[in-house]
């Protein structure tokens, strides 16, 4: 088997070698560079790969000399030609996920080419091309990143969006398409932080979109009765949390059904929002008032943070993602709630309070949701009870697809963030294609999946017995 | 001795239902009180013909979650959009008109869907609930697709489906028939996997149970429930809707909790899913009597949230209660709330003789003084909110209408009084054997049901007395 895993590992190699070089002759031509230094940058650059290939390979081989030696003694009994047919099955079997992704990738890639006019170009088998080296490089480096493997393929995928994007869309990676991007992005974020914690519990918080919705049309209420803006602000934080400790101690003893409760919980705060910001008006739903600048400039486009010419909202999300990476894994409390996650009865043999856990992570839901509706607020310059609804289900899926387990006890905000920037950057690709709202989501339910399949498949039924 | 244990075992199992039952006569006492036109022909069938669908979207939502391990079908309400919207778009086109064809359409699209997304959660064993969620967002986006905004049209056949001015319909018949399919299904062996998968899935797979073939048979029903729904709801609106997926994804994923269903699974069923679904539709109607103006549709979010967070807990309270309530049979329970309820729907109805006691009196004081002739519009409205139940009519009404009018209402409350005496009398000769009902309960129940119908199915009756009433003043 010496031979036969250094052969496979040999023509990998040079496949991948082969890809990039093939990339850079492409762009060379394409970009109309004299023919002598595409011929010598080509040469390169596959020289460079294939060198760097078989030194990675070599380091790696003598962590499997063990291995070797019971190969080789069944190797040697065997000919040649059947140690070749045998490796070239061992080599099927163990990249089978991989061929079949190279084989879907080719077959989309041919019914697109037939169907869409004009969609066999250039720019489009460099795409492919793209996919396909990252689709190669994330398989074989999944056999070494054990630990985040999810986090591993989010940023493959990310990384490849991102170029598939810059190649197909102009502008994609202008400053001012990226700080829009970073800007949606930060409320999702925001919107998520409720539903990773809670996720980590293996618990779901649907009431979260309604108390956006409801926060953003509260606070414009307070401020049109002449409650000072940062005093408003407050006290629908402060509601927030209520409202999360109301979903926490309701929904404790539901734990399956925590689902639903939020729901019902997110029905009533809608509506009761509703009907007291409606109470005198004769314009049911419509809340009006002068939004505050210092909100204004929070989360507008335009806004500026200490001089520098980014929304503010994106270094809130900032510092509020590295606060939830580092604490997550370095407090007791973070621990506590990892372990609760993955083994209740285990948790509770170590005396760790499963109500205090599960309560403190809606009441941090609760109040993180009504301060994303309060930023919604400075963003859109008016309060809209809908403006929540988006994230019923983007919450969901970027959770899902940063990688955090909706049974509790894996993941963590990290992955989240890695899924709000995928959800994110896939968004913006798509609307520069010219795809409209239904089309993209669509795409994003086709998209889920292969995605969720890639890293968080549950065991099989036997291993749980 | 070997029948008691299951009897008493069958009733513990159904105990959950007692929640939707109380909350059932709850809302339709208030329902009947504000407004008597519920208990009518027309109020009946249009009850029908707007509830139908949400009762088939309920049913094909409880048969995936008892499947177990938080199987909630997210996806129901764009799935149902996306049969309706293709079903209108293929009519239009002239590809499918008849009868047959449309069934089998919407039937076969149910089930091939569900059967998919069963086998991606048996096989590539991702979650259900992201399974759901990645359908409802990829259906919700093509139905947007398929047709832009609400417009098509039903075929001519399936005109008469939606008039809803009869109980009889071909609605109605389709709700009976799921119904009493899916009781015979409870019959089966394959129903006992199904619950036990739902309730422990690594018991069943150690008991033998293949869990994956009754997982998709599992889903391949709840596509037949779905292909249900989306015909029903095509004949409610007689066009194409491809935006109302979220509406019916929430709104029955409600309705099955009002039911009694744990989305744990392993719980729930067809008397629940419906009496879920009923009661969102009463709750509707309750407040649609109500005058709020504006904020309508906010005071029914409310109350939608309120009612499922306050049934949720009263299904947490009830185990507690299990001492007191596993003496009480379901059905029994069932049969007295709905003679109370039978009572009040009497009353509602024959207090349309109400307002010629007013008349009569506005009709004396004229008499008296011609000047308050211009004070007798006002007259009216003080004396018609406060209508006497059966007993409390007023002197003057009681000595015009005579001993014939009363004679109805205090036969119907002699009848009431005996069968409640009678039934009491039957649960104490029988509370040391056997706890079963008399025969004789059955045939009361069946005369009130029977009672029931008749004075619903004849409006003219009940006309009648309130013309001889009115005749019988002057």
């Amino acid at each position: 088997m010496t031979s036969s895993t250094q052969t496979a590992l040999k023509w990998t190699g040079l496949a991948v070698a082969f890809i990039v070089a093939g990339i850079g002759l492409i762009f060379g031509f394409y970009q109309g560079l004299p023919a002598q230094q595409v011929i010598l940058y080509t040469a390169a650059t596959f020289a460079l790969v294939a060198w760097a290939w078989r030194a990675f390979t070599s380091r790696w081989g003598d962590g499997a000399k063990a291995a070797v030696v019971v190969e080789g003694v069944d190797a040697e009994g065997n000919p040649a030609q059947s140690s070749a047919k045998a490796a070239r099955r061992v080599f099927i079997r163990k990249n089978r996920p991989v061929i079949a992704g190279l084989i879907l990738l080719l077959l989309v890639f041919g019914i697109c080419s037939i169907t869409i006019t004009g969609f066999f170009s250039v720019l489009n088998i460099i795409s492919l091309l793209v996919l396909v080296g990252l689709l190669i490089f994330s398989a074989f480096m999944s056999k070494f990143v054990v630990e985040n493997r999810s986090a591993f393929i989010g940023l493959t995928v990310l990384v490849g969006l991102f170029v598939v994007g810059s190649l197909k869309v102009e502008g994609f990676i202008y400053p001012a398409n990226i700080k829009s991007m970073l800007l949606f992005a930060s409320f999702l974020g925001l919107a998520c932080v409720g539903q990773t914690m809670v996720a980590l519990l293996g618990g779901l918080d649907l009431s979260i979109p309604f108390i956006i919705g409801s926060a953003n049309v509260a606070l414009l209420y307070l401020i049109g009765l002449g409650v000072p803006p940062w005093l408003a602000v407050v006290i629908i934080v402060v509601i927030g949390i209520a409202i999360g400790l109301l979903n926490g101690f309701l929904s404790f003893r539901l734990q399956g059904q925590a689902l639903i409760l939020t729901l019902g919980v997110g029905f009533a705060t809608s509506g009761i929002t509703q009907i007291i910001t409606s109470l005198g008006s004769r314009f049911a739903g419509n809340v009006f008032g002068a939004v505050p600048e210092w909100l204004t400039n929070l989360a507008a486009m335009n806004g500026r943070t200490f001089g520098l010419d980014f929304p503010p909202v994106i270094l809130i999300w900032l510092v509020v993602a590295v606060l939830l990476i580092v604490g997550m894994k370095n407090t007791v409390y973070g621990r506590y709630l990892y372990a609760l996650g993955g083994n209740r009865t285990s948790a509770s043999r170590l005396s760790i309070s499963e109500r205090r856990y599960w309560v403190g992570a809606y009441a941090v839901s609760g109040a993180v949701s009504a301060l994303t509706g309060c930023l919604l607020l400075g963003w859109s310059g008016g309060g809209f009870i809908g403006v929540g609804q988006p994230y019923l289900f983007m919450t969901l899926a970027a959770v899902v697809i940063g990688g955090t387990s909706l049974l509790g006890g894996a993941g963590g905000y990290g992955f989240t963030v890695i899924g709000v920037l995928v959800l994110q950057v896939l968004t913006s690709f798509l609307v520069g294609i010219g795809l409209d709202y239904q089309w993209q989501q669509f795409i994003f339910g086709l998209l889920i999946l292969p995605m969720v399949a890639l890293y968080a498949r549950s065991p099989h039924i036997r291993t749980q017995v | 001795m070997a029948a008691t244990p299951v009897r008493s075992s069958s009733a513990a199992a159904s105990t959950y239902l007692l929640v939707p039952i109380v909350l059932f006569f709850a809302l339709l006492i208030v329902a009947v009180l504000r407004s008597e036109s519920l208990v009518t022909a027309n109020g009946l069938g249009s009850a029908v013909i707007v509830a139908t669908p949400l009762i088939l979207a309920t049913y094909a939502l409880m048969a995936t979650t008892i499947a177990g391990r938080g199987t909630v079908d997210l996806a129901i309400g764009p799935l149902l959009g996306f049969i309706n919207v293709t079903l209108v778009q293929l009519f239009g086109q002239d590809i499918i008109s008849s009868p047959v064809a449309f069934f089998l359409y919407a039937l076969g699209v149910g089930v091939a869907y569900q059967l998919f997304m069963g086998l991606i959660i048996v096989f590539v064993r991702v979650q259900p609930i992201i399974v759901s969620l990645s359908g409802y967002l990829a259906l919700s986006g093509i139905n947007l697709v398929i047709l832009e905004r609400p417009g098509g049209t039903a075929p001519d056949w399936m005109m008469p489906w939606g008039l809803g001015i009869s109980i009889i319909s071909p609605v109605t018949a389709i709700l009976i028939l799921a119904t009493v399919a899916w009781l015979l299904f409870t019959r089966t062996a394959f129903y006992g996997h199904l619950r036990l998968m739902g309730s422990d899935e690594r018991a069943a797979f150690t008991s033998g149970v293949r869990i994956n073939l009754v997982r998709l048979g599992a889903h391949c029903i709840s596509g037949l429930f779905a292909g249900l729904a989306a015909l029903t709801y095509t004949s409610l609106i007689s066009s194409g809707d491809p935006t109302q997926g979220t509406t019916y994804t929430l709104i029955a994923v409600t309705a099955l909790v009002l039911g009694g269903a744990s989305l744990a699974g392993g719980r729930g069923g067809v008397m629940g899913s419906l009496l879920g679904a009923v009661n969102i539709y009463l709750i509707t109607y309750v407040l649609a009597t109500f005058n709020f103006g504006a904020v309508q549709s906010f005071v029914t979010d409310l109350a939608y949230g309120t009612i499922l967070v306050l049934s949720l807990l009263l299904t947490v309270v009830l185990p507690h209660m299990r001492g007191v309530v596993r003496s009480v049979s379901p059905l029994l329970f069932f049969v007295i709330l709905s003679l109370v309820a039978l009572g009040v729907i009497i009353h509602a109805t024959y207090d349309y003789s109400a307002p010629a006691p007013a008349v009569a009196t506005t009709a004396a004081t004229a008499a008296d003084t011609t000047a308050a002739a211009a004070t007798t519009p006002a007259t009216p409205p003080p004396s018609s909110p406060a209508p006497g139940f059966i007993f409390e009519q007023t002197g003057e009404a009681a000595a015009i209408a005579g001993g014939a009018n009363l004679a109805g209402p205090l036969a119907v409350a002699g009848l009431l009084l005996l069968s409640v005496l009678i039934i009491l009398r039957t649960m104490v000769a029988q509370a040391k054997t056997a706890r079963s009902l008399s025969p004789l309960v059955y045939v009361v129940v069946a005369a009130f049901i029977l009672l029931g119908v008749y004075v619903v199915a004849n409006p003219e009756t009940v006309s009648g007395l309130g013309i001889s009433t009115t005749q019988s003043a002057p």
